[in-house]
């Protein structure tokens, strides 16, 4: 049963991560980085490390997120070509 | 966990390199290239805590609820460290960022190089 | 264009050549789950067994980070100083000459169309700051012997103080990280190794050591915990002063 839920986790990073890629309204692209972070949070947790889930949670899906929506606003909203 | 001769949770994370990787190398846009280099931290950091743990094991934390076997609290020391090494890392890049926008107007690297 | 197509195909050649081995290498490595792996077999298995006799913390990765491996996490928290440094060097045009902007404003869209503010994000956010930061200093307390430590307070306190930042402008909580003693708070972190350090050159004879049996208990709890509020109070302040330097 674990490894079902490891199977799904794992899928949706790579969906998630090629989402990032192929974006191209920077905002969507963060948004959903920040959504990549709480499942690496998840992931984390599953394979036994409480210490790391916490600070990926705050740092990947809080901190890092918010830089790079305010650095997206202070310069180009969508990415050209 | 699935082992069928090679390890998927490995193969995973070694693809989730290659696309960080390819959003590094083939995006013109800076922010694009940024995100692309954190997807390729967390995929090493990835790697490496799935190195330490073992099956049915406790977090490595020993109090009166958990035994053994433990995790390896060794490679996630080395994540906590790099996670927070890899925020200060973003935090520069997105400041000179930034700063090249206010200056040129633009952050496409085909347009930066064509600037004066 | 063709020098368009041919840029893209070579971009993808690169990503293939590179991407393939190391897929396949790192496939193909001896797999994870097992306690016979190579990896647990050099100095694991020591830190499981004796961590809490030799350190006193039952938390074994708070004793790899502050006593085992404690010289790295020094360097770390220097790396995390100077990368605040590097920020701050950056020659701005718009700042006054202690560093703060001559405007003030709200956070997000100051230089595009004026976001509002959700009243209920408002709300949520500030009804639950205090218990947020609460649950970050419990888990400073609590972190020799829970999940738990200085660099989780530090996330959870930095992400606290981004999300104060959206909801009421820089301007009000810009004075939360104390204008005067900002350079000792941003260097909080290497000064308490620094000091720590010193003392357990006096205690035991090299830098950064500990008293080695449990029954000088008091002095190694201590050492821990100041280790533990300098990586804290420290780390939260620097990325606190990243994100505004940012978001200018």
């Amino acid at each position: 049963m674990s490894a079902l839920f490891d199977a799904v986790l794992l899928a949706l990073l790579i969906t998630t991560a090629v989402t990032i890629a192929r974006a191209r309204d920077l905002v969507t692209a963060v948004v959903v980085f920040g959504l990549y972070g709480l499942l690496l949070s998840l992931v984390w947790q599953h394979r036994g490390a409480p210490d790391v889930a916490i600070t990926e949670a705050a740092i990947g899906s809080g901190v890092t997120t918010v830089l790079f929506l305010v650095a997206v606003t202070r310069t180009a909203r969508t990415e050209r070509r | 966990m699935l082992l069928f001769g090679i390890d998927l949770d490995y193969l995973a994370f070694g693809v989730l390199f290659c696309v960080g990787l390819y959003m590094v190398v083939a995006k013109s846009n800076l922010i694009k290239k940024v995100l692309g280099l954190n997807v390729m931290q967390t995929a090493v950091f990835a790697l490496l805590v799935t190195s330490g743990m073992i099956d049915g094991a406790d977090p490595p934390v020993r109090t009166e609820a958990t035994s053994a076997p433990f995790a390896n609290p060794l490679p996630q020391a080395m994540v906590l460290t790099g996670i927070v090494v890899a925020v200060a890392l973003t935090a520069v890049a997105l400041a000179l960022i930034v700063q090249i926008h206010a200056d040129y107007g633009t952050i496409e690297v085909d347009e930066l190089k064509e600037a004066p | 264009m063709r020098s368009v197509a041919v840029r893209s195909a070579a971009l993808i050649l690169v990503v293939v050549l590179i991407g393939v081995p190391l897929v396949v290498t790192v496939a193909t490595l001896p797999a994870h789950g097992e306690a016979d792996a190579p990896v647990h077999a050099a100095v694991a298995d020591r830190y499981v067994e004796h961590g809490v006799a030799e350190t006193g913390m039952p938390n074994l990765v708070t004793a790899v980070l502050l006593d085992y491996r404690g010289f790295d996490t020094f360097v770390e928290v220097v790396v995390v100083f100077a990368a605040l440094m590097a920020v701050l060097a950056l020659p701005r045009g718009d700042l006054d000459q202690d560093g703060t902007p001559e405007t003030g404003g709200d956070a997000l869209g100051a230089s595009d169309s004026p976001v509002e503010v959700s009243p209920i994000v408002f709300y949520v956010v500030r009804t639950l700051a205090p218990f947020i930061a609460l649950f970050a200093v419990a888990m400073l307390y609590r972190g020799h012997a829970s999940p738990g430590g200085g660099f989780q307070s530090a996330a959870v306190l930095a992400a606290l103080f981004v999300v104060l930042t959206l909801i009421l402008g820089r301007r009000r909580t810009e004075r939360l990280l104390l204008r005067r003693a900002r350079p000792w708070l941003e260097g909080a972190a290497p000064l308490a190794f620094a000091l720590v350090g010193a003392a357990g050159m006096l205690l035991g004879g090299t830098f950064l050591s500990r008293p080695g049996t449990v029954d000088v208990h008091l002095v190694q709890e201590t050492m821990g915990f100041a280790l533990e509020i300098g990586i804290a109070v420290g780390g939260a302040v620097i990325l606190a002063r990243l994100f505004l330097t940012v978001e200018r």
